[in-house]
């Protein structure tokens, strides 16, 4: 079994319920995210639009992290998920500069590295991600890879445009977008400018998790 | 190149939050720049055994236990950049190999025990393992020692090897690299500890050693700075950062001009001078410059947005 995950970006509206979902589920704390969805406005008055994508880890079947972790706090579990075991680690940030991504972060609580894990706790329980279930409009596609009836499988064998984030790395996320572009999946295909940001002071914790 | 649609698509990010930060700061430049010095050190007391052994009588114990020292500078900041430095322990028993910094610090703590045990050697200077004599013991282990500190500086390049989301690293240049920062901090520290107890021939070889790693390094540096932006669209965006109006360009620039430029350039003059204030000038220029110049190309790479 290997689990994965496809965003289907048609449907996506951007209201952050997933996003909500998981912080619940996984008491991630302040200034923090597991997941994010990335808002990118395209175009020129009045021809506008506003482009939503879901960020996470995308359980890379050769995963930097994984690689890189020097006491293998980040390992595979047998369904493909990359875990961490924070009592393990040792908080490094190896994994943090080693994922091409940006999944990963250091929890201002813990000290220690955290990401998406594709709730496997709840997926032990043969329940589904927290995002998953959260998603109003079913845009998050969940399932086993190996398996060619499996509904993510289905959805890929249906959808000619899968892609994934920065294949050029040789990663190979578990993590596919549907209906993407340049503009949802690759960071250097659009602008950040200062005073354009819809919340522009976002508070950050300090490493150490209380404000200053 | 992907850039070049931005003009069409007017894409302006309006929410996001990229997670980290600089991460790796210059808690991390004092480690690169420390182990250095104190492998560089190594390789420079080797040569000057295989050179002109005599010279090392009175270099023995200053040089390793300089090294030594720098040595300890580089473990105590790899410590305290740990977010969770009491579970160091785990390295050791929960190593997982596959990570250049678990081999690493494997190497590194075997690595300072036997400088150690060669400056405990020294100091004691009375009957040895090896032999009957602290000197001969010293020398012969100096040997496997050396050999060590091959794989000690160059690890850290297999750190930056590994962080696959930072592209401006590269394995091949950053190992050249790290050897090249050990042979110019080594001669330097070597040029400074030695003074007026190396003759002018000895004095003059590390003067070399000196000005042709500066040369090398900022060879690699200008190339990485000129030809890098024609390979991939990453390395052409972290360099924007040392290049024109960068956030870094001036850093950039002043250690290149202190580590590289000015050394060599002292190292010229002292060749024609024979001025021992102008090679110790050069010398203390290529440590402090060396500094600078790992902590820009340390910050770069992780001032662009993964997301």
């Amino acid at each position: 079994m290997q689990l994965g995950f496809l965003v289907d970006l048609h449907l996506c509206m951007g209201c952050k319920g997933c996003e909500i979902a998981c912080k619940v589920e996984n008491e991630v704390p302040l200034s923090t995210w597991r997941l994010r969805v990335k808002y990118v406005d395209v175009g020129t008055f009045p021809e506008t639009k506003r482009t939503f994508t879901p960020l996470r880890c995308n359980h890379c079947e050769n995963a930097p992290c994984e690689r890189i972790c020097p006491v293998s706090a980040l390992h595979y579990i047998e369904n493909g998920i990359v875990n961490i075991d924070k009592e393990r680690c040792i908080g490094c940030a190896g994994c943090v500069m080693a994922c091409p991504y940006g999944a990963i972060y250091i929890d201002p609580e813990t000290q220690t590295a955290d990401k998406c894990t594709y709730c496997a706790h709840r997926i032990a329980s043969s329940m589904m991600p927290a995002c998953v279930v959260a998603c109003p409009v079913e845009a998050n596609i969940f399932g086993d890879l190996d398996d060619p009836k499996s509904n993510i499988s289905k959805y890929m064998q249906d959808h000619r445009d899968v892609q994934v984030r920065k294949p050029e790395k040789g990663t190979n996320p578990h993590h596919f977008y549907v209906g993407a572009s340049q503009v949802n999946l690759n960071p250097l295909a659009s602008r950040r400018e200062e005073g354009y940001n819809l919340f522009n002071k976002i508070t950050k914790l300090p490493l150490g998790g209380h404000h200053e | 190149m992907i850039h070049e649609t931005l003009a069409a698509t007017n894409a302006v990010v309006t929410l996001d939050v990229p997670l980290p930060d600089v991460f790796w700061g210059w808690f991390v430049t004092m480690n690169m720049w420390a182990k250095s010095i104190g492998t560089g050190l190594v390789f420079m007391l080797f040569l000057l055994l295989r050179k002109n052994s005599s010279e090392m009588s009175g270099l023995r114990t200053p040089a390793i236990i300089v090294s030594f020292i720098m040595m300890n500078v580089f473990l105590l900041f790899t410590l305290a950049d740990l977010h969770q430095p009491f579970r160091m322990w785990h390295i050791f028993f929960y190593p997982h190999w596959t990570s250049a910094i678990t081999v690493g610090a494997w190497m590194a703590t075997i690595f300072v025990g036997l400088e150690f045990v060669m400056a405990a050697m020294m100091i004691r200077k009375d009957k040895c393992l090896l032999t009957k004599n602290a000197t001969e013991s010293f020398d012969k282990l100096l040997f496997w020692v050396t050999l060590l500190a091959i794989p000690v500086t160059l690890y850290t390049a297999g750190i930056m090897a590994e962080a696959t989301a930072r592209e401006l690293w590269q394995m091949p240049t950053e190992s050249v690299q790290m050897i090249l920062a050990a042979t110019l901090s080594g001669s330097a520290a070597i040029i400074l500890l030695g003074g007026s107890k190396l003759s002018d021939e000895t004095k003059n070889f590390f003067a070399s050693i000196l000005g042709l790693s500066a040369l090398l390094a900022f060879i690699i540096y200008m190339s990485e700075y000129i030809f890098g932006s024609m390979k991939a669209e990453e390395v052409t965006a972290i360099l924007a950062y040392v290049k024109g109006d960068g956030e870094y360009a001036t850093m950039f620039w002043i250690g290149q001009w202190v580590a590289y430029i000015l050394p060599m350039a002292l190292v010229g003059l002292y060749r024609v001078s024979k001025s021992n204030s102008i090679l110790t000038l050069a010398a203390i220029l290529a440590i402090a410059g060396l500094w600078v110049v790992k902590h820009v190309w340390l910050v770069i790479p992780q001032l662009l947005p993964l997301s």
